[in-house]
């Protein structure tokens, strides 16, 4: 699961490594996680996403703090005077598509297969839930050491900015509890079954190479046929040339050159995930569409910070799901929100099966 | 020939203990004998029949470096392994990432279940969050003494930034458990709680062993009547003093397939180059850049531990002179008959068609008795050689940097395997001395300094972050041994931070330089 959390996390939602562990954790102590279906969810039922907020390099040294999640669902549950009855991932990409699966696990809660984005994406507004009428807000923020701020905003992308502003002032990590929705509003608002498409997207790794297959075109197969409204396409194959990361604004920006021997070249553009692919200056994909960096040989998923140098990697694209790119969602997350001077265009319209 | 100046290069590897003589770079002579269980007297062995066959006076040597893979088949294998405790310092935090959360099962069945969790810690500023508890450091130390745990690690939150956290735990342990070892979780590994944890762990479950096989060849070093300051090999290729190892053998576990890549690069003179070694059972794949082993950019596992530790970027695939071969299904290994070629290849009179058979069979390499396999299909034998070529084919194209052909470099006693040409390398180099580029590449190798830290480049500017990285490394490098004139910078990354107020930028530095011979072999000339 945790190789399909980093494929759909698209360069970024950071290494789900210690999101990983927070899970074998609970389950080393005999707690498992219990996934339910969008339509196990009662139609009143209080449902909260949980995440981690900050810098992934903070992340692996501070870990998780159980006695601190804990809190913060007390404290979430105190502020609407009710019991979270289910827990929903804001994002499946990287870690934060383990955090509530661990907490689930702690407390006994469904986590619904299914989450906010498909995908990772950089800002906390950039969600079908906000994009469909849930508010990120009233939420509640805590650090490790109990310190706690609640933030009730009506606009998501003012509340983004607030967090973050919380998050830097606060050690550079929080946990949060994200857009409080009944049951009702997930069904009609959340991308579904990505749990199990991280799940599928790890099994199609895993068998093909248990089978001595080739686990790119593998994993290419599976996608290309999860759905009719579902496409994969192989963008590139070849070495990486150049890199280069920098830090802006808190954000991460940064470029990666991948190369073949006939010397032709693949561009992504990196804004936290990779917002854009071109293929000798053609777009070949672009968000909220996902772009994945695979190890060439065995499909290993690679996060942008993960690339280096070198490395033979295959580039592959993979369309956002429907939810994601109706006219509504591309005006939140579509590629003018990423300053790139073009429409959205679909994988599959871009790059011939 | 000047006093104490030659130096004895040694590899104790699974199948052979081989060794070097060479005086300044020239090879003086060379020998390659089986390993022992006990590997002293094997090195004992291997050392007197090298001085005897060069006639080289014991006392002309001034300097002893061994690379051993004898740590990491222990780990691997889970014997020699103690009673390990992890103390880590980081409540309130980290309580949801308990101390040897996924390890196997096998091997904490070995070392034990003995993970504790106190608070204390730091921020990534270096700011305290929580206070070293004193009371719970005596409540852990009473639980150990009690468990008769052989060796302790201690870890905390930001270990690099806060040393002194970790000291002040392993001193308290150190006076209520002396007999006990401590590893601090800061002196074996970088940023990444977790991994650097991981590697602290492994390297205090080995720490009674490497005391014992460190004092074992110090003991052969002066039974041979060597007058010589003893190094070890560590993973990156450079040396590390006997005290250093035995206090951190995890730092050589990946020494083998090191030094043979930078032999193969000192025989061949080649600073940019593939390196095929093959041996017995696998051929290693790597690749050397400017001199250096290309490594791993990726977290790497021991033993089934992941870790932070830097390590060579080698691949192993399946093929060495013991490799078993069917003509008829035209399969070659996995299996090898390994160091009991000389018992089972048909060529030394035994009954197994290994590839070392298929080579003399199809003339390019001539051992044994030729006759024996005479009897061979030319047609299969050709294709089995090409099928060799072509295993070697695809892990050289998985291990190089880019399309362009590089020289390749063919080491190791299996080097006559593979034909001269192959597929994306521009020319194959078989130097001579081939057979022994691992204990070569223990006798040149070079000492270094390593800083992986984070800076505030808001305070110092980001070239005075990077200039106080560098200053850090070249020092570092100079502790351990190196000329200082020698001394520069072959590795400087930058990895800036999100989400943090001011730039921060975490920065690793890597610095090397050449053994300074002159301080070390000057006190005690003999007569």
């Amino acid at each position: 699961m945790a190789r399909g959390a980093v494929f759909l996390g698209a360069g970024g939602g950071g290494d789900p490594y210690v999101g990983e562990l927070f899970v074998s954790a609970q389950i080393e102590a005999g707690r498992f996680p219990r996934v339910a279906a969008l339509d196990e969810i009662a139609d009143d039922a209080l449902v909260v996403s949980i995440a981690g907020m900050g810098a992934p390099t903070i992340l692996v040294e501070n870990l998780i703090s159980e006695r601190a999640l804990l809190e913060l669902v007390r404290r979430t549950e105190t502020l609407h005077n009710r019991k979270v009855d289910a827990l929903i991932s804001i994002e499946m990409g990287g870690v934060n598509s383990m955090f509530p699966l661990g907490l689930g696990a702690r407390l006994g809660l469904p986590v619904i297969d299914a989450d906010g984005m498909g995908r990772a994406f950089p800002h906390l507004e950039m969600t079908s839930f906000s994009v469909y009428g849930c508010r990120a807000s009233p939420l509640v923020l805590l650090d490790d050491l109990g310190s706690l701020v609640t933030i009730d905003v009506v606009d998501d992308r003012r509340t983004e900015e607030l967090a973050r502003t919380n998050v830097v002032a606060m050690g550079a990590l929080l946990n949060g509890s994200f857009y409080p929705m009944s049951g009702a509003d997930a069904k009609r608002t959340a991308v579904a079954g990505t749990i199990t498409q991280t799940l599928e997207i790890g099994r199609a790794i895993r068998e093909a190479r248990h089978a001595s297959a080739d686990p790119v075109h593998a994993l290419l197969a599976y996608l290309d046929q999860s759905g009719e409204k579902q496409h994969a396409r192989l963008l590139f194959e070849g070495k990486i040339a150049d890199v280069s990361h920098e830090t802006r604004d808190g954000w991460h920006w940064g470029q990666a050159l991948v190369r073949n021997a006939s010397g032709d070249e693949l561009k992504i553009d990196i804004q936290n995930e990779y917002i854009v692919a071109r293929r000798n200056g053609r777009t070949v994909t672009v968000v909220p569409d996902i772009i994945a960096t695979l190890d060439r040989e065995s499909a290993e998923p690679l996060t942008a910070e993960m690339l280096r140098y070198g490395q033979r990697i295959a580039v592959v694209g993979f369309s956002a799901a429907p939810i994601m790119r109706r006219a509504e969602g591309l005006a939140v997350f579509g590629p003018r929100k990423f300053k790139l001077d073009e429409d959205f265009v679909g994988v599959e319209d871009l790059v011939t099966a | 020939m000047p006093t104490r100046t030659i130096r004895l290069g040694i590899d104790v590897g699974g199948t052979n203990t081989d060794a070097v003589l060479m005086h300044g770079r020239d090879i003086l002579g060379t020998n390659k004998s089986f390993t022992t269980s006990d590997v002293t007297s094997g090195v004992i062995e291997s050392v007197e029949r090298l001085l005897g066959d060069t006639g080289i006076p014991a006392r002309a040597v001034g300097h002893v470096m061994i690379g051993t893979t004898q740590f990491i088949n222990a780990f691997v294998q889970r014997r020699d392994l103690v009673q390990t405790a992890i103390v880590r310092a980081s409540l309130p935090r980290g309580d949801g990432v308990p101390p040897l959360t996924a390890w196997p099962e096998d091997l904490l069945a070995v070392i034990g279940h003995h993970a504790f969790e106190i608070h204390g810690g730091a921020n990534y500023d270096g700011s305290t969050y929580a206070d070293l508890d004193e009371r719970e450091l005596a409540e852990v130390a009473e639980t150990l003494r009690q468990r008769e745990i052989g060796a302790v690690a201690v870890s905390t939150t930001y270990a690099p930034l806060r040393p002194d956290i970790e000291e002040r735990m392993a001193a308290f342990f150190r006076a209520a458990l002396p007999s006990v070892p401590v590893t601090l979780s800061g002196a074996v590994g970088g940023l990444g709680l977790v991994d650097r944890e991981n590697a602290a762990v492994i390297n205090a479950s080995l720490a009674p062993l490497a005391q014992r096989v460190v004092k074992g060849l110090e003991d052969a070093i002066s039974a041979l009547g060597l007058d010589a300051t003893l190094f070890i090999s560590q993973n990156d290729g450079t040396l590390i003093s006997t005290e250093e190892a035995a206090r951190h053998p995890v730092f050589t576990c990946a020494a083998g397939p090191t030094n043979s890549i930078r032999g193969a690069a000192f025989l061949s003179g080649l600073d940019d180059a593939v390196v095929i070694d093959v041996g017995g059972t696998t051929t290693d794949v790597g690749s050397v850049t400017h001199g250096f082993p290309k490594e791993t950019a990726l977290p790497n596992f021991i033993g089934g531990v992941r870790t932070n530790m830097r390590m060579p970027d080698v691949l192993s695939v399946p093929l060495g002179g013991g490799t078993l071969v069917d003509l008829e299904q035209m399969s070659l290994g996995p299996a090898s008959v390994g160091h009991r070629l000389k018992q089972e290849a048909l060529v030394f009179g035994g009954q197994t068609l290994t590839a070392t058979d298929v080579a003399v069979a199809a003339g390019v390499a001539d051992l044994g008795d030729v006759a024996s396999v005479s009897y061979l299909p030319s047609e299969a034998v050709a294709k089995a050689m090409a099928s060799m070529a072509s295993i070697a084919e695809g892990a050289v194209d998985r291990i190089k940097t880019s399309a362009v052909p590089v020289p390749a470099i063919l080491v190791g006693g299996g080097h006559i395997l593979l034909p001269d040409q192959l597929p994306g390398v521009d020319r194959i180099v078989r130097p001579r001395h081939a057979e022994v580029a691992n204990a070569v590449g223990a006798a040149i190798a070079t000492v270094s300094g390593r800083v992986d830290k984070l800076y505030d480049t808001a305070m110092i500017g980001r070239d005075g972050a990077v200039e106080a990285a560098r200053q850090e490394a070249i020092a570092t490098a100079v502790a351990a041994g190196a000329h200082p004139e020698t001394v520069e910078i072959i590795e400087l990354i930058e990895l800036p931070m999100t989400h943090i107020r001011a730039g921060t930028t975490q920065i690793k530095v890597r610095a090397v330089g050449e053994l300074d011979l002159a301080v070390d072999s000057s006190p005690a000339i003999t007569a």
